[in-house]
């Protein structure tokens, strides 16, 4: 099994960080939304600490997978598919890239705007990448959960995307390549 | 001695209780706490300000002379979980880097049977706002019944926070904080 990325498919490398991320991904979204309506409790406090840490793991992982792909650039888009499923399926996972950073770093720029330190592991300070400020605060919060919204839209159209093409797209992800 | 100077005194001494002066106590700021009480969600809140200075004069023959001016330490405000007091001294609440400390002066003291009620004015972030607290005196441990030189005195009331301005995360913490003072004051003499 090849760490490595070819022209016939993903080696593992990729394909761990692309299942890893997308469950954590989803888990996020769906967690955010928890918090965000939540009642507040001490009991529940520990959860916008979990949030921050998974949220900024995946921060982490979403640069390692860009510096990953440079360094191995995954195969290209089977060319079986008409012009628009090409240009949007590639439009989406460029996007997918820019929200796996503008998001995180959204709700980091959000946590530092309110005063309270982003603690990560319950253990680990982040440090704050912008102003205590309630106008920060409230524009970062709102890009947070907008770019989430945005976020969970094109995860609908990346799955419907990639069940449709049955062109071995899925299969490749899944196992690395087209054929077993 | 001459006579005159012996009728003077005794005149002084018996007159003491009758025209008595107001008299001046210093606050023990290690033995004293002023703490309050806000609702989180269906939790609680608890926390502690700091006592910088206080000047505390009674009159217990004249309650309208007595005076009470408190200054606290917003800086060193705590609550009850670190996340709490960050958010406390933040610039949506206390804004401790802007206003430092918190005032009370008091306006009136009215004395009833058991307790009393001391008016006066409160600022927190510059704004002043008027505050009603109900005290309950008593005897410090180990002093006699009568003896007004060491007492404890605990005072109860409540604010709105958005009175003041300071309504940072008011979908999470309530606007009426309550307050719960114990103060204890020895009388400083002359
Ligand atoms: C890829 C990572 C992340 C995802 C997918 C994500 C997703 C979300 C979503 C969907 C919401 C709900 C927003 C709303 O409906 O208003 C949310 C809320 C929140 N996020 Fe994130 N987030 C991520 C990373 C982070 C990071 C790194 C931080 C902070 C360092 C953070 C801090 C917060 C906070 C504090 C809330 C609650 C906002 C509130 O109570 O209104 N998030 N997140």
């Amino acid at each position: 099994m090849a760490a490595y990325n070819n022209d016939a498919g993903f080696g593992w490398v990729t394909r761990g960080l692309h299942w890893l991320m997308a469950l954590a991904l989803i888990a996020m979204l769906v967690f955010g939304t928890y918090l965000a309506g939540m009642e507040p409790a001490l009991d529940r406090l520990w959860m916008y600490g979990a949030h921050k840490t998974v949220g900024f793991t995946l921060l982490v992982l979403s640069m390692l997978r860009i510096g990953w792909h440079a360094w191995s650039p995954p195969p290209g888009p089977i060319p079986d598919l008409a012009v628009w499923q090409l240009r949007l399926s590639r439009a989406v996972q460029r996007s997918f890239y820019a929200l796996m950073l503008a998001l995180p770093l959204s709700g980091w720029v959000a946590s530092s705007a309110t005063g309270i330190d982003t603690v990560l592991f319950n253990r680990w300070v982040l440090p704050p990448i912008a102003p205590v400020s309630e106008q920060w605060e409230s524009v970062g919060f709102i890009v947070h959960g907008a770019l989430g919204k945005l976020l969970a839209l094109l995860v609908i159209v990346h799955v419907v995307g990639a069940f449709w093409h049955r062109n071995g797209t899925l299969r490749r992800m899944l196992f690395g390549h087209r054929k077993l | 001695m001459n006579l005159l100077l012996r009728v003077v005194s005794l005149i002084a001494l018996l007159s003491g209780p009758l025209m008595a002066e107001p008299l001046h106590y210093d606050l023990d700021p290690t033995r004293s706490r002023v703490g309050f009480v806000a609702t989180f969600g269906s939790d609680r809140i608890t926390g502690t300000i700091p006592i910088a200075t206080a000047e505390v004069q009674l009159d217990f023959d004249r309650a309208a002379s007595s005076f009470v001016r408190v200054v606290l330490d917003a800086t060193g405000a705590r609550a009850s979980f670190p996340f709490a007091t960050q958010a406390m001294t933040g610039p949506k609440v206390l804004a401790v880097s802007q206003f430092p400390t918190l005032t009370f002066e008091s306006r009136s003291l009215a004395v009833g049977t058991t307790s009393a009620t001391l008016t006066g004015d409160l600022t927190i972030r510059g704004v002043t706002r008027p505050v009603m607290l109900e005290a309950q005196v008593f005897r410090q441990r180990g002093t006699q019944a009568g003896d007004r030189s060491r007492m404890s005195v605990r005072l109860n009331g409540t604010v709105r926070r958005s009175e003041f301005g300071a309504t940072g995360w008011a979908d999470m913490v309530g606007d009426v904080v309550e307050l719960d003072i114990l103060v204890r004051i020895d009388q400083i003499r002359g």
